[in-house]
């Protein structure tokens, strides 16, 4: 019988397998910002340069160390010279977040759709859960799997690669530091995300937060003569917490440790806003 | 087969697809909402009555487990929802009266994702989507974002979304809220089917009170946190002292007389008379479950008939829900 004399009737499962709550919620919030073609086009253009640096490998391969001095580290392809293309990636981490992040609880408060994410059978945690592998996924669009990509190539194309480091310990660094550093970054830019109803404002929180504290930094810095102001540089700080990660010297004139605690502490307090923030319920005074 | 496996084990025990709410006290922050109530529903439609403010939504997030339980309790369908909320939900669908739609998505993308959501495989999910979108009306609608929606196609919508996943109890927090007469009657009519010809529960909050008649069995009236009653919805039709209308023309002395000594009340209005009779001093009105009005319009059939007054109109005066309501709300 056709779907539309049928009337409503009783679901019969089927026997196909369920997902977790927060798979779900991380397909549909993945796939949809693809289906944009504009999100799309700056997805791709965040490879740009993986391109460049691939170009730069090539080119330091066959004119040696006169190239070397013409590029610096950013064609190395050991640990280091990939934790420099991460930090590069900056501008793309900082403006594709943007764009995707910043809408994704702003828009479930504004249109209370927690409260029908609520009415489901999931946590809190699967919500979160969800929301910050969403984030995760475009922040290893454009640091995680460029690196594997550049470690593919270079290990094909350096007639000296060590196919234990190209193929093995650089792509597991930068896998760790995707996800510690992924989870930090997606939890701070929810809770950002979690404090307003309109997305556009989010966006302005969340560009104070990577470009304000960047400028406040290097002017405190230069101004005041006082390095620790660089501890206040968001982003800087998780390339500085990895630099023992990738065997780097420090990314900042602050210690790594000083930059892990800040990160820690950022974190903690993103925990705590998006406990208070993500209820089924808005309570007004 | 976790699909299979939500379905089946919606109620703790197998058997109880009831709600029973304990002695429930409810505050946010410290402004108390519901006070000591108490009450036990069994599947069939119900609404839910009372003044803006009364805690008709919150009662509805305590049932859902949508707030922490600090005092009382409050079982669905077997589950503790201090506890087990989460378990719970699988049986249950919540329709918000704001809001409560995904924008940028399209309207059954957003009834099959609703279904993920609560633990349906993603092939039943999406059939069910079509199918209960079709069944609300939203057929030919389905493929359009949902952001661009009518009010009454939204309305429909999350009534949808309340249903893919074929819950035991679906809670509908005004759901003819901004909708014209003809999308209103549409509505009721879905819930109506819904509650008598598919066998779920179902729990109405409006201020409506006709919305209430027009579908529900049973009524909770709250006022201030406080549940004043839970009755059946024609619970007036049962009491003992009944008021009639009678109209004719004859002998009104002897017709009069003869009802005073029914015991009856009479007032008039221009040619109408109101009855007040009370039914205990009728015999055979009194039955099991209340009392017969038709035991009531014989005797008065019998004094016409006595004393020749010929009747032009003779019922017993219908006790509106609204009579009813506005009784227990400013008692």
């Amino acid at each position: 019988m056709p779907v539309y004399d049928r009337g409503y009737t009783h679901w019969e499962p089927t026997g196909g397998r369920a997902y977790p709550a927060w798979w779900v919620i991380a397909k549909r919030g993945i796939a949809e910002p693809l289906k944009k073609r504009w999100l799309l086009v700056l997805t791709l253009a965040a490879w740009i340069p993986a391109i460049i640096k691939a170009v730069m490998i090539y080119f330091k391969l066959q004119a040696g160390d006169i190239a070397e001095l013409l590029v610096g580290n950013y064609a190395s392809i050991d640990a280091a010279g990939f934790l420099s293309f991460m930090e590069v990636q900056r501008f793309f981490v900082f403006v594709l977040l943007a764009i995707v992040g910043a809408g994704l609880i702003s828009t479930d408060r504004r249109d209370n759709g927690l409260s029908l994410y609520f009415s489901r059978p999931l946590g809190l945690a699967s919500y979160i859960g969800g929301k910050a592998a969403i984030i995760m996924f475009f922040y290893a669009m454009v640091t995680l799997f460029p690196v594997y990509g550049l470690c593919l190539y270079a290990y094909n194309i350096a007639p000296d690669a060590s196919g234990l480091e190209l193929l093995f310990l650089i792509p597991l660094r930068a896998t760790v530091y995707w996800l510690i550093s992924g989870a930090s970054i997606s939890l701070v830019l929810l809770a950002f995300s979690s404090l307003g109803k309109r997305s556009v404002f989010v966006m302005v929180w969340w560009t104070i937060m990577v470009m304000g504290t960047e400028t406040i930094g290097t002017i405190g810095k230069s101004l005041l003569q006082n390095d620790a102001f660089e501890a206040l540089n968001f982003l800087g700080n998780y390339h500085n917490a990895a630099a023992g990660l990738f065997s780097s010297g420090p990314r900042l004139d602050v210690s790594p440790w000083v930059s892990l605690v800040v990160l820690l502490a950022w974190t903690f307090a993103a925990v705590l806003v998006l406990r208070k923030q993500i209820r089924p319920v808005e309570v007004v005074s | 087969m976790e699909g299979l496996v939500i379905k089946v084990n919606r109620s703790e025990n197998g058997t109880d697809f009831g709600i029973t709410v304990s002695n429930l006290d409810f505050a946010y922050a410290k402004d108390p909402v519901l006070k000591g109530v108490d009450f036990h529903l069994d599947k069939g439609a119900v609404g839910l009555l009372g003044p803006n403010g009364s805690g008709k939504t919150t009662l509805l997030r305590c049932l859902l487990g949508q707030v922490p339980l600090k005092s009382g309790q409050v079982s669905v369908l077997g589950w503790d929802m201090a506890n087990r909320a989460r378990i719970a939900r699988t049986g249950l669908g919540w329709m918000p009266e704001t809001g409560g739609i995904i924008p940028d998505m399209s309207g059954v993308a957003v009834v099959a994702y609703m279904g993920e959501l609560s633990g349906m495989p993603a092939r039943d999910a999406m059939q069910r989507a079509h199918e209960v979108l079709h069944y609300v009306g939203l057929g030919d609608e389905r493929y359009r974002p949902c952001d661009k929606y009518s009010q009454g196609m939204k309305q429909r919508l999350k009534l949808a979304q309340a249903l893919v996943h074929d819950p035991e109890w679906v809670f509908l927090d005004e759901p003819t809220s901004g909708l014209d007469p003809r999308g209103r009657i549409s509505i009721l009519e879905l819930i109506k089917d819904l509650a008598k010809n598919k066998g779920l529960g179902v729990i109405l909050s409006t201020h409506l009170l006709a919305d209430v008649e027009s579908v529900c069995q049973e009524i909770l009236v709250l006022r201030d946190g406080v549940l004043m009653t839970q009755q059946h919805v024609d619970a007036g039709a049962r009491e003992p002292r009944q008021v009639f209308e009678v109209e004719g023309f004859g002998n009104d002395e002897a017709f009069l007389a003869g009802l005073n000594a029914l015991g009856a009340e009479v007032t008039r209005d221009k040619r109408l008379m109101l009855v007040t009779l009370d039914l205990t001093t009728v015999s055979g009105a009194a039955t099991d479950s209340g009392f017969d009005t038709g035991a009531g319009v014989k005797a008065i059939l019998g004094v016409a008939t006595n004393t020749d007054y010929a009747l032009r109109r003779l019922r017993r005066r219908p006790v509106t829900l609204a009579e009813e309501f506005y009784r227990m709300v400013e008692a």
